[in-house]
């Protein structure tokens, strides 16, 4: 890392410090607040350029280094990423319009995303369509000099709240599934779109279905060529290659743990703490991993096959280090003080999120799959 | 902290396993358990050829790196020679080479070698070997030690870290071999490798495989720069050292089936020679018990400890 990179982190810690009350779990709970925090969190960054550092200049942004991108990343998701929904407009919904938008598509979207002004979800999963993303069904139909959408998604983050989805439809029908796909730019405003959250563990807001039934679309709502969708997906992919930094949140916890205890952790059976030092180690292996990939990106040569290994890896991390942590808060007394409390309502939320880390973005059957053909190719 | 060794290191990697491979490859650990007593003649003349003893991995990060990519290449080939132990002889004694022993069981795989060694226990009591007893499996001798001194803290870090690198070359070779048999080896009309519970074998292993050698990297980046936390890493290291070992091995032997476990396959012989490096001088339950006792309430350095990587 370099010092500017670093000093970004410090940067960083003393804006969470003064802008994010210590007990916010996100910015999806019941409490409105919380979202409230996030859409000032996303301000505050924005006005210090600091939202979309990541963007090349001619669309607003500093463009920082891969690891000042990688600060962002560990420094957001270990404080339970208080750029709320924003990540995703950032990480990848502005810099997929960059490559393939026409400038008036970049001129509607990328400002709001700048500003952090907006919410997108992602329509991609369907009912018959998780892992196996082509076979989806939503059908978007010819209609004069627009389109006609009609199906569902589900599993949609963000949905009740989300101004814009970057959707995923079935164009036309040929011999290969990812042929014939086609992505939309679509206002969730539109009545011919019908959000239902789905209740569940991870929170409010996480999980939704999202119903199109007869939405209408211009021409102008496409973006790339039409039927080419498959090849805008991939780019998204490559885009959060690296993703989410799990292990952050996971060092930062761990960390946090003996100070929580107090007293308490030097009476904690020794084969707990050998499993948190060993946890401890985990992260860092799993830092690393993060770290080779960010080399590769930098250097352009990242390919899907490479990030399996650090998925696979950083998402049994996150499982079993809350595993661990949970055992070390329940060690904790009934009569604890604030911090201690705060620590559990953390480590439990961590547990909660964690078991959806091998299912989310990619399952880790799918990065079995890929690392094993990776091993396996003639060399 | 470095995610890859230096082109040069690597490069030179890539010769000891040629020259290994020249002087005899698989069969100089064969010839070698035969007769311990010819360990220096078999590999001795190739190492002093590369240029072996002429590293400073104490003195210069050049020397460090390529000291670990020697011992890699030395393991992928289950080299019958203890290229660590000698690439960690401290600077300040008129020795040959410096290995760890527990306090109460000083136990080496020196047999047959006749070279003037150190010995350091984990708290950095310095010994002078004075003698080897009769080999056991795996070149395995129990030392008899002189004591010499207490100022053995600071070799004990590289000449921890050292051997992981060994380990580490031997777990390439195993998944290279098991990689080879599972896409020849033909069951049910289908190689083994189209079986997906085999693939997803394959990838538990080759996980941590992968996160050893990353690992690996950053602990030699901090023993390198003489960090105040150099030994914690360093059995950091050892202890994922062991657990990976633990299960590529075991994914290996399995994928390999009963074929593995005879001779005239090459994992049967690494799999054999990797025991003493993963049980001496601590094994991973104790080794994880010395490193959770001294990480006591401040972890280990990363993001978030109670001291941070600063920016190099």
């Amino acid at each position: 890392m370099s010092r500017e990179a670093t000093a970004l982190r410090h940067e960083l810690r003393d804006l969470v410090k003064a802008h994010v009350p210590d007990d916010f779990l996100g910015a999806f709970t019941a409490d409105p607040a919380d979202l409230a925090t996030a859409q000032a969190f996303c301000r505050l960054l924005a006005d210090r350029g600091m939202l979309c550092m990541s963007w090349p200049p001619e669309f607003g942004g500093r463009g920082s280094s891969v690891w000042e991108q990688t600060v962002v990343r560990e420094e957001m998701w270990a404080h339970h990423e208080p750029r709320g929904a924003q990540y995703m407009g950032v990480n990848w919904v502005g810099p997929t319009l960059m490559r393939h938008g026409t400038p008036e598509q970049q001129r509607t979207h990328l400002p709001p995303i700048a500003r952090g002004e907006v919410i997108w979800c992602q329509g991609f999963s369907e009912p018959e369509a998780g892992s196996d993303l082509a076979s989806l069904r939503t059908s978007a139909t010819r209609d004069g000099d627009g389109w006609r959408i009609n199906g569902q998604k589900i599993w949609t983050s963000y949905a009740t709240m989300a101004q814009w989805c970057f959707l995923l439809a079935r164009t036309t029908r040929g011999e290969k599934k990812q042929h014939g796909l086609t992505i939309f730019l679509v206002p969730m405003s539109d009545p011919a779109i019908t959000v239902r959250p789905i209740g569940a563990m991870l929170g409010p807001h996480h999980l939704n279905e999202v119903f199109f039934d007869d939405l209408r679309v211009t021409e102008a709502d496409v973006l790339g060529a039409v039927d080419d969708g498959w090849s805008i997906v991939q780019d998204v992919l490559a885009f959060e290659r690296v993703g989410i930094a799990r292990y952050a949140r996971c060092e930062r916890l761990l960390q946090l743990a003996p100070s929580a205890l107090g007293e308490r952790w030097s009476e904690l059976p020794a084969e707990l703490r050998g499993r948190w030092a060993r946890m401890l180690t985990h992260c860092r292996r799993a830092r690393l991993l993060a770290y080779r990939l960010v080399a590769l990106q930098a250097s352009g040569q990242v390919k899907p096959t490479d990030a399996a290994a650090y998925r696979i890896a950083v998402t049994r991390l996150d499982q079993e280090s809350a595993e661990v942590l949970m055992e070390i808060v329940a060690e904790i007394p009934a009569a604890a003080d604030d911090t201690a409390e705060v620590f559990v309502a953390e480590v439990e939320d961590h547990w909660r999120y964690s078991q959806a880390s091998t299912v989310s973005s990619g399952s880790i059957e799918m990065q079995r799959i890929l690392l094993s053909r990776s091993l396996l190719a003639a060399r | 902290m470095i995610i890859d060794l230096s082109e040069e290191a690597a490069e030179f990697g890539r010769q000891a396993l040629r020259a290994f491979e020249a002087a005899g490859g698989d069969g100089l650990v064969q010839r070698a358990e035969v007769d311990p007593s010819s360990r220096e003649a078999l590999v001795g003349p190739v190492l002093a050829e590369l240029g072996a003893w002429d590293l400073e991995p104490r003195a210069d990060t050049d020397s460090l790196e390529a000291a670990a990519a020697l011992c890699r290449s030395a393991g992928y080939w289950a080299l019958p020679y203890p290229v660590a132990e000698r690439l960690s002889r401290p600077g300040d004694l008129d020795v040959d080479g410096l290995v760890v022993v527990a306090s109460d069981r000083p136990l080496a795989t020196l047999a047959g070698l006749d070279l003037r060694w150190a010995a350091a226990t984990l708290d950095g009591r310095r010994h002078r070997v004075t003698g080897t007893s009769a080999g056991g499996p795996a070149f395995r001798s129990r030392l008899e030690l002189s004591p010499l001194d207490t100022d053995g803290v600071a070799d004990v870090a590289l000449a921890l870290v050292l051997p992981c690198w060994t380990l580490l070359g031997m777990l390439d070779r195993a998944m290279e071999l098991t990689i080879s048999h599972v896409r020849l080896r033909q069951q049910f009309g289908q190689p083994l490798s189209a079986f997906q519970s085999v693939q997803f074998q394959l990838t538990d292993a080759e996980v941590e495989r992968t996160g050893l050698d990353m690992l690996a990297k950053y602990t030699l980046w901090s023993v390198g720069e003489g960090r105040d936390e150099a030994l914690d890493d360093a059995l950091a290291l050892r202890m994922a050292a062991l657990e990976a070992a633990e299960v590529v091995f075991r994914v290996t032997h399995q994928l390999h089936g009963a074929v593995g476990f005879c001779d005239e396959t090459t994992l049967s012989w690494l799999s054999r020679y990797s025991q003493p490096l993963r049980r001496l001088p601590l094994g991973l339950s104790a080794t994880r018990d010395l490193l959770t006792s001294r990480l006591d309430r401040h972890g280990l350095v990363g993001l978030y400890g109670a001291e941070r990587e600063v920016a190099q």
